[in-house]
């Protein structure tokens, strides 16, 4: 039972991921599926959100899998995927291969460097904005400046920074008997 | 080579769950392996392909493409790419179907609220493993400090904020 047509699906979201750049980019699609388009309601753009943030992987492309398979099953999730991932994979395959052949113009070293530094003023506010979102109460604060603390100065190997962490956070989160 | 590849592979295939909440998070780890562990790419490399990958349409995580082929050539791309997102999406595709049943257990909600702080820690050891490598002197700071106040401020699109900061790291000779 499929709401939409395949290449239909395939079109808007390969449209979509085309022109959702920066940051941001789960509103996008919400502007294409929800609001311009009658395909999803908003309550389950809401719960393929949480799921997409939930699960594990890069969840703007589980984003996209979430919302194929509601629109068209199977095969829609595989539409979504190919029609978000392709087209930026080729292209930066393109830029790989001018980047490691030298192809890019004397200056491009300055250009690149000055890009990489304000991409680290990007992903700061983005990072930002989610602390100020979801970041609530003093046992988030603690998890979440531990993992950090693990993760980052301290170098310690992500999996194994998760494994101590994650087990104290999911038991104080533990379901409780009302 | 196909010894190569498969340790390609079987990295990229790990690194992809510990995306939790966003590719930001995945980053540290990704850098220790590719940089420090493989050699596949060098730090400065590291950090110029995701700065390409931001400007790239799609999601960040696509900075494997760029690793992969600088590894491996073409196969090396398409393979890192295929490890980091195929096995994820088929398991949100196996669970997308099957959610209204597995968001009503208990656990569930307890899994999401103790996932958000972890993700936002890994996001925030992300934006420091960039940090080391992209921010190396006063005048890089200064750039950062500039494109963060820029897009607190106000609404400008990011990527303009970013070409802007190439134009400026071509007119200073960073």
């Amino acid at each position: 039972m499929s709401r939409v047509r395949l290449l239909h699906l395939v079109r808007v979201f390969a449209w979509t991921g085309l022109t959702s750049l920066g940051g941001g980019r789960s509103a996008y699609f919400h502007d294409a599926v929800v609001v311009r388009r009658p395909w999803v309601r908003n309550d389950e753009f809401v719960q393929d959100l949480t799921l997409s943030q939930l699960l594990p992987g890069p969840n703007f492309a589980n984003l996209a899998v979430a919302l194929g398979c509601r629109l068209a099953g199977w095969a829609g999730g595989a539409g979504a995927l190919g029609a978000i991932v392709a087209p930026g994979a080729v292209i930066l395959l393109l830029l790989a291969v001018v980047y490691f052949r030298g192809g890019f113009a004397p200056g491009t070293t300055h250009v690149m460097h000055g890009m990489a530094a304000t991409v680290v003023g990007l992903v700061l506010v983005t990072t930002a904005r989610i602390v100020r979102a979801s970041l609530h109460g003093r046992v988030a604060l603690v998890v979440a400046v531990a993992t950090f603390l693990l993760v980052g100065p301290l170098g310690v190997n992500t999996p194994l920074a998760i494994a101590l962490v994650l087990p104290v956070a999911l038991w104080w989160h533990r379901p409780r008997r009302a | 080579m196909m010894a190569g590849l498969a340790r390609l592979a079987w990295t990229f295939l790990w690194l992809s769950p510990l995306c939790v909440g966003g590719g930001l998070g995945v980053v540290p780890e990704m850098q220790r392996q590719v940089v420090a562990r493989y050699e596949w790419v060098t730090a400065r490399e590291f950090v110029d392909g995701y700065t390409l990958s931001q400007l790239t349409p799609g999601p960040n995580m696509l900075v494997v493409v760029f690793v992969g082929y600088r590894a491996y050539g073409v196969p090396g791309a398409c393979l890192a790419g295929l490890a980091m997102f195929l096995p994820t999406s088929s398991l949100t595709a196996l669970v997308a179907r099957r959610w209204e049943r597995v968001r009503a257990h208990p656990w569930a909600l307890a899994g999401e609220r103790a996932l958000a702080p972890v993700g936002i820690g890994l996001m925030a050891a992300g934006v420091y493993t960039l940090a080391r490598s992209a921010v190396h002197d006063a005048p890089t700071a200064a750039l950062a400090l500039v494109a963060t106040l820029a897009l607190t401020a106000s609404w400008v699109p990011p990527v303009t904020v970013v070409l802007v900061g190439g134009l400026a790291g071509w007119l200073l000779g960073l």
